[in-house]
């Protein structure tokens, strides 16, 4: 045999466990000796008719993995519904959850809101590529190990099809829930700026905290959108109901403990503290609390009949 | 692989049974036929033993009675599906 040949077995050999590979090699030598043979008989140069029989073989890295039954994928069509199913239920939720906690974490400390916003993008961009890595590593393993893979989780069955959403009115809830918080949004910044009293304690408005609101604002809207356009299951409830949680508490406790409403404009507009301190409380608490249940009931509503 | 089944009921070789493929009109590559056969030994529908009589050895296989015997169901369903066919069309 000469050296060509003896290279392809070669390459040939390296994907292949070692008690087949005699076998395998002598074979192979075999049929290329006989591919080779047939074309020399036909009055071919012999080193050209090497050449072209190893070129009708192929890749010799395709060839092994064919022997060795190797796919030649990296998640098959059979896994790959599972995948992109957990993949999204857990970026729509993680990672929304890691970027307010993040910058909430990061107005604690000092910093400019500028620099926090952007530590706590970057932090819940690491986040994002940590799931998408090792769920899709954890998955390309499940592929290659035919115990676990052939396990069947469950055959599709048409009571899990999700209620048809009335898209008229999702729409109108995306666009009423994303006006609703822009213009508070807004009509908050303009009165603080504009205004003659300033509503918010100027302590709190320069320290940059409430940006967290902003930033609550912000995946509320993102959490809109993705129930809108990806499609939202108890996991994305689960999450909403946490930063409602979140939010309610955070707002009860810059509220009561009198650090939110400036007194000045409390003594301008000439209500009683209490009442007023009260009245925001209950409010945010019944905010989040019709936030949370709405997102379970439209949840649940899409699920099942 | 019904006509692996179907042609190696005489014992034949890897080179050998790749042209006959082809002469028969069967389009097939060398590299999924070789890994082929030897996936149908690992099954249990081929047998293969190694002829050192001529020049070079060569690897034989042959179709086992679990291969006849899977050959023929393959063969009958190709018939049932033939029939399909031909009642489909003349139907048309």
């Amino acid at each position: 045999m000469t050296t060509l040949t003896d290279r392809y077995v070669a390459e040939v050999l390296r994907g292949i466990p070692d008690r087949q590979r005699d076998d395998i090699a002598r074979e192979l030598r075999s049929s290329i000796a006989d591919a080779v043979e047939v074309r020399v008989r036909t009055d071919e140069d012999a080193a050209k008719a090497e050449v072209e029989a190893l070129a009708a073989l192929g890749d010799p890295a395709r060839l092994s993995a064919e022997y060795a039954g190797r796919p030649l994928h990296l998640i098959g069509p059979g896994l790959y519904l599972s995948y992109t199913r957990l993949l999204k239920t857990l970026l729509t939720t993680a990672v929304p959850l890691v970027f307010v906690g993040a910058s909430a974490a990061g107005f604690a400390g000092s910093g400019t809101a500028g620099r926090v916003l952007w530590d706590a993008a970057g932090t819940a961009l690491t986040v994002a590529m940590h799931v998408a890595f090792w769920v899709t590593l954890v998955f390309a393993a499940v592929q290659r190990m035919p115990s676990a893979r052939d396990r069947r989780p469950g055959r599709w069955d048409p009571a899990m099809l999700p209620e048809l959403p009335a898209r008229r009115i999702d729409r109108a809830s995306l666009i009423g829930g994303t006006s609703v918080a822009t213009v508070l949004i807004c009509l908050l910044v303009l009165v603080q700026l504009y205004g003659p009293v300033p509503v918010i304690s100027p302590g709190l408005w320069e320290s940059g905290w409430l940006y967290l609101a902003v930033v609550f604002a912000a995946v509320r809207i993102g959490f809109d959108l993705v129930g809108y356009y990806l499609g939202w299951g108890v996991p994305q409830a689960v999450a909403n109901a946490v930063m409602g949680l979140a939010f309610a508490v955070l707002g009860v406790w810059v509220t009561a403990g009198g650090l939110l409403l400036n007194d000045a404009f409390l003594t301008a507009m000439g209500w009683p503290e209490g009442v007023v301190v009260w009245t925001v409380v209950i409010a945010v608490v019944l905010m989040a609390l019709n936030d949370s249940v709405n997102g379970f009931v439209r949840a649940l509503r899409r699920r099942t009949a | 692989m019904l006509a692996c089944l179907l042609i190696l009921r005489r014992p034949g070789y890897g080179y050998a049974l790749l042209e006959t493929l082809e002469s028969c009109g069967f389009a097939v590559d060398a590299n999924t036929l070789y890994p082929l056969l030897r996936r149908l030994e690992k099954q249990g529908l081929l047998t293969a033993e190694w002829n050192t009589d001529e020049s070079r050895p060569r690897k034989y296989y042959v179709t086992s009675p679990d291969g006849v015997a899977l050959a023929d169901i393959l063969s009958r369903d190709w018939d049932e599906l033939n029939t399909a066919f031909t009642k489909l069309r003349d139907d048309a």
